[in-house]
């Protein structure tokens, strides 16, 4: 199988490289944030950095929802998934993320039942299956997810069934954003907003960065192409003094998003007054939980979680990479201490992380002397 | 062009090589081969085929091609130009 098409046409991706450089005025420092861990795996995979001036730097966002998830809300799914009664489903990553006493898949080897599943909804054929364990789903990620989560929990209401809970962690994309942008340690000019996540939200949801900060936002595909005409069509927005919000991303990505997905999930969600992040704290209504008619499926009632906060390990500096202050190679136990193999830091874990990405795709050596340069 | 250029012309994710499933933005474009209540069986661009919920893009239709994730079609995708 072939997948050389017009998204990785080399000669394509020369003449967009060849028009952002020459839009890049010398001397001025462009700072651009992908949001989205998919666009950053894109951007080291496809070495999308090297087709780019010295003027355009690429900073990565909080887009990765392994990476945002604190450690107490890792440990309160592994006490769900130590109760003997329980069959834990989740994510192939979440298995690895490190929890402040090991990650799910230390425990899965302990004896407890911990399953990987590809979607939510295989986490209720399993509840189908065993109506005599109690069968929970741990539910992380932005907007492109919980809209699964919401329609296998609308399956799950419509059978009755009374065996199957969801630990909710899906988190927004907005308010994290707004943080980074109200944050003095950070200096953007524009954003790469995230695909998928439009797809389900729009491109509504983002003008509150040209109207209320004055950024412009390109929502991008995943294809090197798709993120080299992005950083273009920002390009020639801060060329031509314009700030809006573009949608790149037209095949997948209508402006008013899927209204479909979000009427589901408006039904079985609400907004948390507060959720804690890695790296960024506790921000207002920036995450979902089950609403009141979705009680009798909401883990976290049904299991009693405290709610527990567990600080990172001292040598992690996950939250400042994740808030575009560091860049990976800059960590202290960066590819030491924390690798793919054995990570410290969540970044480190998911292959959509800016930590692993840089790892299996950067240039090591070649980031630390041109950080070390720049300071 | 056939159908599966077609696919793999939308995009380069499969079934098999989706990115990180857990990551929010894991989108998989693939193409509608039957239909059966709120469940449809779709092939990516690799011929890959899997049991898709189509409840949040109906009406989905035979042929259409729709952006997957983690077994929900989340979206339809319409081909268009790059420029």
């Amino acid at each position: 199988m072939k997948y050389v098409d017009e998204f990785r046409n080399a000669d394509l991706a020369r003449a967009v490289s060849a028009e952002i450089s020459a839009l890049a005025e010398p001397g001025r420092h462009y700072k651009i944030m992908e949001v989205c861990g998919g666009h950053t795996h894109t951007i080291y995979r496809h070495g999308i950095k090297d087709l780019l001036p010295d003027q355009v730097e690429l900073v990565h966002g909080p887009g990765c929802p392994v990476c945002v998830l604190p450690m107490g809300r890792v440990d309160e799914g592994i006490s769900i998934a130590e109760r003997p009664e329980v069959i834990f489903t989740c994510f192939g990553d979440m298995m690895r993320v490190p929890g402040s006493r090991g990650n799910l898949l230390e425990v899965k080897a302990e004896g407890a039942d911990i399953r990987m599943v590809y979607s939510p909804l295989d986490a209720l054929r399993i509840a189908r299956e065993n109506p005599d364990r109690e069968v929970v789903f741990y539910a992380i990620g932005f907007e492109t997810t919980a809209p699964s989560t919401a329609l296998t929990l609308q399956r799950a209401k419509k059978e009755d069934i009374e065996n199957f809970t969801v630990f909710c962690n899906h988190v927004t994309i907005v308010p994290p954003v707004r943080a980074l942008l109200d944050s003095p340690d950070l200096r953007l000019d524009a954003f790469i907003g995230p695909g998928h996540v439009s797809t389900v939200i729009g491109c509504r949801p983002y003008e509150f960065m040209p109207a209320d900060y004055g950024k412009p936002c390109v929502v991008a595909g995943f294809e090197p192409l798709d993120l080299m005409q992005s950083i273009l069509m920002l390009m020639r927005q801060l060329d031509e003094g314009r700030c809006e919000v573009e949608n790149q991303y037209g095949r997948a990505v209508l402006w008013e998003g899927n209204l479909q997905a979000l009427k589901a999930m408006s039904e079985v969600f609400e907004l948390r007054p507060y959720f804690e992040w890695r790296g960024l704290g506790f921000i207002a209504q920036s995450a979902l939980k089950l609403s009141a008619s979705y009680a009798d499926f909401d883990a976290e009632l049904r299991y009693s979680t405290p709610g527990v906060r567990v600080a990172d390990p001292k040598a992690c500096q996950c939250g400042e990479v994740l808030k575009g202050v560091l860049k990976p190679p800059e960590c202290k136990v960066f590819g030491t201490a924390c690798t793919p193999e054995r990570p410290l830091g969540a970044l480190m874990v998911s292959s959509e992380g800016a930590c692993a990405a840089y790892y299996n795709f950067g240039r090591k050596s070649f980031e630390k002397v041109e950080i070390g340069s720049r300071r | 062009m056939t159908m599966q250029d077609e696919l793999a012309s939308l995009g380069n994710c499969t079934l098999e090589n989706d990115g990180c499933i857990t990551c929010s933005d894991a989108g998989i474009p693939v193409r509608v081969v039957s239909i059966e209540g709120d469940d449809a069986i779709c092939e990516d661009a690799a011929g890959n085929r899997a049991e898709i919920a189509v409840e949040l893009v109906a009406p989905a239709r035979m042929g259409e091609v729709l952006l997957t994730h983690g077994g929900v079609a989340i979206g339809k995708i319409v081909a268009e130009t790059q420029t």
